[in-house]
């Protein structure tokens, strides 16, 4: 197995490179935009190239260049725009036009058979008639309203998806969030407040995915010949109250029309990237993805814990704890 | 024993945190327990026969009548499963209870699920105790002339019962529809996406003695799930037999007074 990762330098292609290295003979061909790649560990058989995804030449070139000389036959297409705030044609362009051209060149390529896509949860319509668990079935986010972060997602998704029971092997992977800093995790952001404002009479179920989990469930799916969507689910299932909790922050349940223009109002001041609007249904519905379907037809099943944003003192005490208790 | 341990017995399926997928967290539920017994042993002074009708363990279905401004019948058929077996009933609610604000919260604390088919198909998978009451919101929604005869019946409990081979319990509970009848239903009110807001007939619902009583389990041999008239023909055989534990309920309360 040869696999290309795009968005190679993002924590989570680092993340899946070195999990191929480790679990496989794979050789790996990472992309990213970056001159270098910052979270990823050169090794034997991991060729870097950096590139401008956006830009269809480069697209061509890549897989008609090295994608070709080195028989790759897997592509793990992760590279996406990860700041919500950002928006704009050239995010679009990143989003959904890279997706397009890596897929479509994909179709007409000499060796690669299989495609998977990296979707988000955040491309399931959440209303007030949404279930708790949502699986593969569940109706899209087509609203025009959504924000430019979701619609991208959704409109890649569809795209992606449409090739379903063409010659290509397409697999999407609709991952919960995964809480990891550098990754454009919204509820990484909002845990890092020593005060975390909760809407008031609200404590929905929240999902959350490891970078390890992830890794481990792209690995499987590239393994795999299954195509279709997978929901890829992590370890922690919890209250959003007792996420809190996790994170030792402080929590003030807040009447709903006041969440809004008090994170507004910290993004403006601190800079946050945490946006209620976005995070607005969410955090009143909540939602938990079924991760059936991929743990019976990809053997995925999520066996890491995240680790909470805790504050530096108490991480402190932690390790502190966890050098008593090891055995001598 | 506690009710927190029945709760935590199986099959209670901590996802790590002491909460279950759907949110249920065997603590709320001993804390709602205890909050319910007083109206269960002294208000309502809860007659019940027949729950040793629920299997001991594997997927079932508790089906009942639903009636009275507040679903205070559905409370107190599941805290007298919870009491007299040692099971946890999930109740199913309607789509827009679990996303009331405090309200849903504190139900999914206490295993009420909202009624879509992946959540019921979910809890059967892992051989729970689901209650379910196919009137949905038209029982508790109609005038008190109409009390104990049943509204709409929607059958996909029937379909899911063939599917999993689970069987099917029919409750009755008789009391309920007197003592908080219904005064007036505003339907223009559609906040959190509630139907209507009932206006009680009166501010606290009236001590009535309530009846539960527990029918003989209806077993589903047919397979074809899929065959619509099949499933409508054993959704039909359920209802039937709530029909008749109602008139004999009734008819016992009667000869009670």
């Amino acid at each position: 197995m040869n696999v290309l990762v795009t968005g190679a330098t993002t924590p989570l292609g680092a993340a899946i490179v070195d999990e191929l290295q480790r679990t496989s003979a794979a050789f790996v061909l990472a992309v990213g935009h970056e001159p270098c790649a910052t979270y990823l560990h050169p090794g034997e058989r991991v060729e870097y190239h950096s590139l401008d995804l956006t830009r269809p030449r480069s697209v061509h070139d890549l897989l008609w260049g090295p994608t070709r000389d080195h028989a790759i036959d897997t592509i793990i297409h992760l590279a996406q725009h990860r700041r919500v705030g950002d928006s704009g044609s050239r995010i679009h362009a990143q989003n959904v036009g890279a997706t397009r051209e890596m897929l479509l060149g994909a179709m007409e390529h000499p060796t690669i058979r299989r495609f998977i896509y990296r979707s988000f949860s955040d491309v399931y319509a959440l209303r007030h008639t949404t279930t708790e668990l949502i699986d593969e079935e569940a109706p899209l986010d087509f609203e025009p309203q959504a924000p430019q972060w979701v619609r991208d997602r959704v409109e890649a998704d569809t795209l992606v998806s449409a090739h379903f029971g063409s010659r290509l092997q397409v697999a999407v992977l609709r991952c919960v969030e995964i809480l990891a800093s550098d990754v454009g995790s919204q509820l990484w952001d909002y845990l890092q407040s020593r005060v975390c404002l909760r809407p008031l009479g609200f404590d929905p179920m929240i999902n959350v995915l490891s970078l390890a989990d992830a890794a481990i469930a792209f690995t499987a799916a590239a393994g795999s010949t299954e195509t279709g969507v997978f929901n890829i689910v992590g370890a922690d299932t919890l209250p959003l109250s007792r996420a809190i909790e996790e994170s030792v922050r402080i929590e003030i349940p807040v009447p709903g029309p006041l969440m809004a223009p008090l994170y507004n109002l910290r993004r403006s001041l601190a800079g946050f990237e945490f946006n209620y609007q976005m995070n607005l249904r969410r955090f009143h519905f909540g939602g938990v993805l079924d991760g059936t379907r991929a743990a019976e037809r990809l053997g995925y099943v999520p066996q890491h814990h995240v680790e909470w944003p805790r504050p530096w003192w108490r991480m402190l005490i932690d390790r502190l704890t966890a050098l008593r208790l090891a055995p001598q | 024993m506690s009710f927190e341990s029945h709760a935590q017995r199986p099959p209670f399926y901590d996802e790590g945190y002491g909460f279950d997928l759907f949110g249920l967290h065997p603590p709320a539920v001993e804390r709602a327990v205890a909050a319910g017994a007083p109206f269960y042993d002294h208000y309502f002074r809860v007659d019940s026969r027949g729950v040793e009708q629920i299997p001991e363990t594997g997927p079932a279905i508790l089906v009942a009548n639903h009636g009275g401004v507040l679903p205070l019948d559905a409370a107190m058929l599941c805290l007298d499963v919870l009491r007299q077996t040692r099971r946890l009933p999930r109740a199913i609610a309607d789509h827009f209870v679990p996303r009331l604000p405090i309200v849903g919260t504190l139900f999914a604390r206490i295993g009420v699920v909202s009624g879509a088919r992946r959540n019921v198909e979910r809890l059967l998978e892992r051989g729970e105790l689901v209650a379910i009451w196919p009137e949905g919101v038209t029982g508790p929604a109609k005038p008190f002339r109409s009390r104990y005869q049943i509204q709409q019946w929607r059958v996909g409990f029937a379909e899911l019962a063939i599917r999993y081979r689970a069987p099917v319990i029919p409750a009755a509970v008789v009391g309920a529809e007197e003592s908080w009848p219904m005064a007036k239903k505003l339907p223009g009110l559609r906040w959190f996406g509630v139907p209507y807001m009932p206006i009680p007939a009166f501010p606290v619902p009236l001590p009535t003695k309530l009846y539960i009583r527990y029918g003989q389990p209806i077993r589903f041999d047919r397979v074809a799930a899929d065959d619509p008239a099949v499933v409508a023909e054993e959704a039909h055989r359920v209802r039937v037999a709530i029909e008749q534990l109602i008139d004999e309920t009734r008819e016992e309360r009667r000869r009670d007074q």
